[in-house]
């Protein structure tokens, strides 16, 4: 126990220590919120995948979701890699990172206008608040349940440690510290799924006891059940997960895009999204596989498990010898810190970017808003703190935030299709879809009580589809000249962001320089394409001995 | 004005952390039952019966005064207590046959009867009572048709417009000065 102490606090200290001295050249907006755009692709990757794997999205409350609900979690990894990593990576990053923006919201802005950007920003705000605190919380449990330490003092620093570092450092303390932590992450938690394959047989072993001996169904060991399944259908995890939810989380969530955007070229930006996606794969054998098992393991050796989120927990205190758990602990920790981290930073990029210099104060000094940014980032996990106790009261967090998400993912991903491939919408018919794709998406889940995540995105995208189009049509179609290089077909005029740039200054709005892109022959074991078909490889004989 | 506000900060603190600590309640008697019944364990494998009986009686008040009590008047109100509201029989019976082993000194089936007994208060996976698959024509329209066919057609027309953008971009005579 003192050993496994020793190690989670050396640990803690190295964090806050490496935090500090990673923040140490951080001088203007652009060091804090894009990293200078100076990321090489590795880094990139490891910021992603680390950024993606958290308490929440990993570990904790997404294993503890394996745990309820079997190996439909997995497609999260098996899916989100090909069709949420690759597609973004190859097509959306580019849109982005043309435009010269910090944000997903400002892209939506000069396509679509001001009114629709300021309430997706104003969604993501909530979810990212609620996530923070719910990453906090599973933090703190986690601790309590391991080390047999008091909740609050350990969220209290938690919240000190991660707080520090990302409010000094911005993204590029943030990204230099998440790629430290993936590789700690990958080692130390890997031994897991070793130890516990080697007590239970192997993932045959696994299914022969829940399915031969207790009787389980073995719809718990497929990742596409069918249509009656309470928790995700296959027909809707196809259709919600892979076109939706997937895609708008790759290509709409802040944390993940403004990975990309801090890269040092867009070959960069684009390999690192599409390699992110090997350890994203892999991700479902640390703690999906491990999880499937848990019951076995918490039956046979009698050990008491009082939620989900906690099973994870309860599995390496019993199973790892002492030194080890300490290992185990900072691997964990690793996960949660970069992905509170991220989120932070990207939260506070959104305060700043989207709410404060667009209504509040205007024109002033980049170093105004650089000191801003940390005041917000500040503000950010003040209020993240508060909500930890509401978090408390979910029974499964997954839930909460999926459910969050869904509401937002559907009619953002309607609106940004149509905004890449048609000419044709315009800021009446967007703003109509996507506040009616929204609205459809509360009522699914308020009135006529459908939980199934999936199907509420799908049918949102759906929704906001049909009214964009229709609304558009009826509308006035926008001027040319306005959503130049914004659009597929004709974003090579743009000459890379010059037309977009221009316009943005003409409209008074603070750009950044756009970067240049380079198109360079890159070595064979570089090549997007090979890495991409590694990818699919991958997935097929995953999909095909476990789905 | 700025110490009302600091003032009225720590109350809304003080509030959201002892509601929360209401929340923990429910986890906490059921982890010291549990952490007695597995007492009961180590001292039945060290054939120390008096701790292991000491232990016992410590795990069951538990159960009677704090965890079932909890139960019975969560589940007029929680869902979430169904699950244990019906376990509520199989842990009394698994306390009484533990009683009896204990009495008889009989440690042989002890340690599997308090493993019964820990995850019979422990929660059970949901995925466990999902039924068999019934695969029927929708799984096929909607998940092979519409879903598949559309990411398949998503992968080539994406494909496709990239390579038309490049082979724009590189005819374009003043590319990389942007």
């Amino acid at each position: 126990m003192y050993s496994d102490f020793i190690i989670t606090g050396i640990y803690l200290v190295l964090m806050f220590a490496a935090g500090l001295f990673f923040s140490r050249n951080i001088k203007n907006t652009s060091d804090y919120f894009l990293a200078a755009r100076s990321a090489p692709w590795f880094w990139i990757m490891g910021s992603i995948w680390a950024t993606n794997i958290g308490f929440l999205h990993g570990y904790l409350a997404h294993g503890g979701a394996a745990y309820e609900w079997g190996l439909i979690q997995a497609n999260f990894e098996w899916f989100q890699g090909p069709f949420g990593y690759i597609l973004s990576g190859i097509f959306f990053i580019a849109f982005y990172w043309r435009a010269g923006i910090f944000t997903v919201p400002q892209f939506l802005e000069r396509r679509y206008g001001a009114a629709i950007s300021t309430i997706y920003s104003f969604a993501w705000l909530i979810i990212f608040v609620v996530t923070i605190a719910a990453e906090l919380y599973l933090g703190g449990m986690f601790l309590k349940n391991i080390l047999h330490i008091p909740f609050w003092p350990t969220v209290f620093v938690l919240t000190a440690v991660v707080g520090t570092y990302t409010l000094l450092g911005g993204l590029g303390a943030a990204i230099m510290m998440e790629f430290v932590q993936f590789i700690i992450m990958m080692l130390g938690t890997l031994p897991l799924l070793f130890i516990l394959l080697n007590i239970v047989g192997g993932f045959a072993g696994i299914k022969h006891v829940l399915i031969s001996q207790w009787g389980v169904s073995s719809q718990y060991f497929t990742v596409l059940p069918d249509i009656h399944h309470p928790y995700g259908p296959g027909p809707w995890i196809i259709l919600g997960q892979c076109l939706v939810v997937t895609l708008g989380w790759c290509a709409g969530h802040q944390s993940m895009v403004q990975r990309n955007l801090g890269a040092r070229s867009l070959y960069d930006a684009k390999l690192g999204y599409v390699a992110a996606s090997i350890p994203k794969t892999l991700g479902a054998f640390l703690y999906i596989v491990p999880m499937i098992a848990a019951p076995i393991i918490f039956s046979q050796f009698g050990i008491f498990v009082e939620k989900s989120d906690a099973a994870y927990g309860k599995l390496i205190l019993n199973l790892l010898p002492q030194g080890m758990v300490g290992l185990f602990i900072a691997g964990l920790l690793s996960a949660g810190l970069s992905s509170i981290s991220s989120v932070l930073n990207s939260s506070s990029t959104m305060v700043i970017k989207d709410f404060y210099e667009r209504f509040f104060v205007k024109g002033k000094s980049d170093h105004h808003y650089f000191i801003a940014g940390r005041i917000a980032t500040f503000g950010v996990i003040a209020v993240s703190l508060l909500l930890v106790p509401v978090v408390l009261k979910v029974y499964l967090i997954m839930w909460l935030e999926q459910t969050l998400i869904a509401m937002v993912l559907g009619p953002f991903m309607g609106v940004l299709m149509l905004a890449i491939f048609w000419k044709r919408a315009n800021t009446p018919g967007s703003l109509a879809g996507f506040l009616t794709g929204g609205a459809f998406a509360i009522f699914m889940q308020q009135v006529m009580h459908i939980n199934i995540f999936f199907q509420i995105s799908w049918w949102s995208f759906v929704v906001t589809l049909a009214v964009t189009v229709v609304v558009s049509l009826l509308t006035k179609p926008p001027d040319k000249a306005k959503i130049e290089g914004l659009i597929w077909e004709s974003d090579f005029k743009a000459k890379l962001g010059v037309v977009v740039s221009q316009r943005a200054e003409t409209n008074g709005t603070r750009v950044l320089a756009v970067p240049e892109i380079k198109i360079h022959k890159p070595a064979w074991y570089l090549n997007l394409k090979y890495w991409a078909t590694a990818v699919l490889l991958i997935q097929i004989i995953l999909l095909f001995f476990f789905g | 004005m700025r110490k009302s506000v600091i003032v009225l900060a720590g109350l809304l603190f003080l509030f959201v952390v002892t509601a929360a600590r209401g929340q923990e309640k429910f986890i906490d008697v059921r982890q010291s039952m549990a952490d007695n019944l597995t007492a009961v364990k180590t001292a039945v494998k060290a054939a120390d019966w008096t701790a292991a009986l000491e232990k016992f009686g410590k795990a069951r008040e538990i159960w009677e005064a704090g965890v079932k009590p909890i139960i019975l008047g969560g589940v007029k109100s929680d869902t979430q207590f169904q699950e244990y509201f019906g376990r509520i029989g199989e842990v009394e019976t698994g306390f009484g046959v533990i009683g009896q082993l204990l009495e008889s000194r009989n440690g042989a089936e002890v340690e599997a009867k308090v493993n019964a007994v820990i995850w019979g208060i422990s929660h059970h996976p949901r995925g466990f009572n999902v039924p068999e698959p019934r695969y029927t024509v929708w799984d096929w329209v909607f998940g092979l048709g519409i879903g598949l066919g559309f990411l398949v057609f998503a992968i080539f027309f994406g494909l496709k417009l990239r390579r038309s953008y490049y082979r724009r971009y590189l005819k374009t005579p003043d590319r990389g000065k942007g």
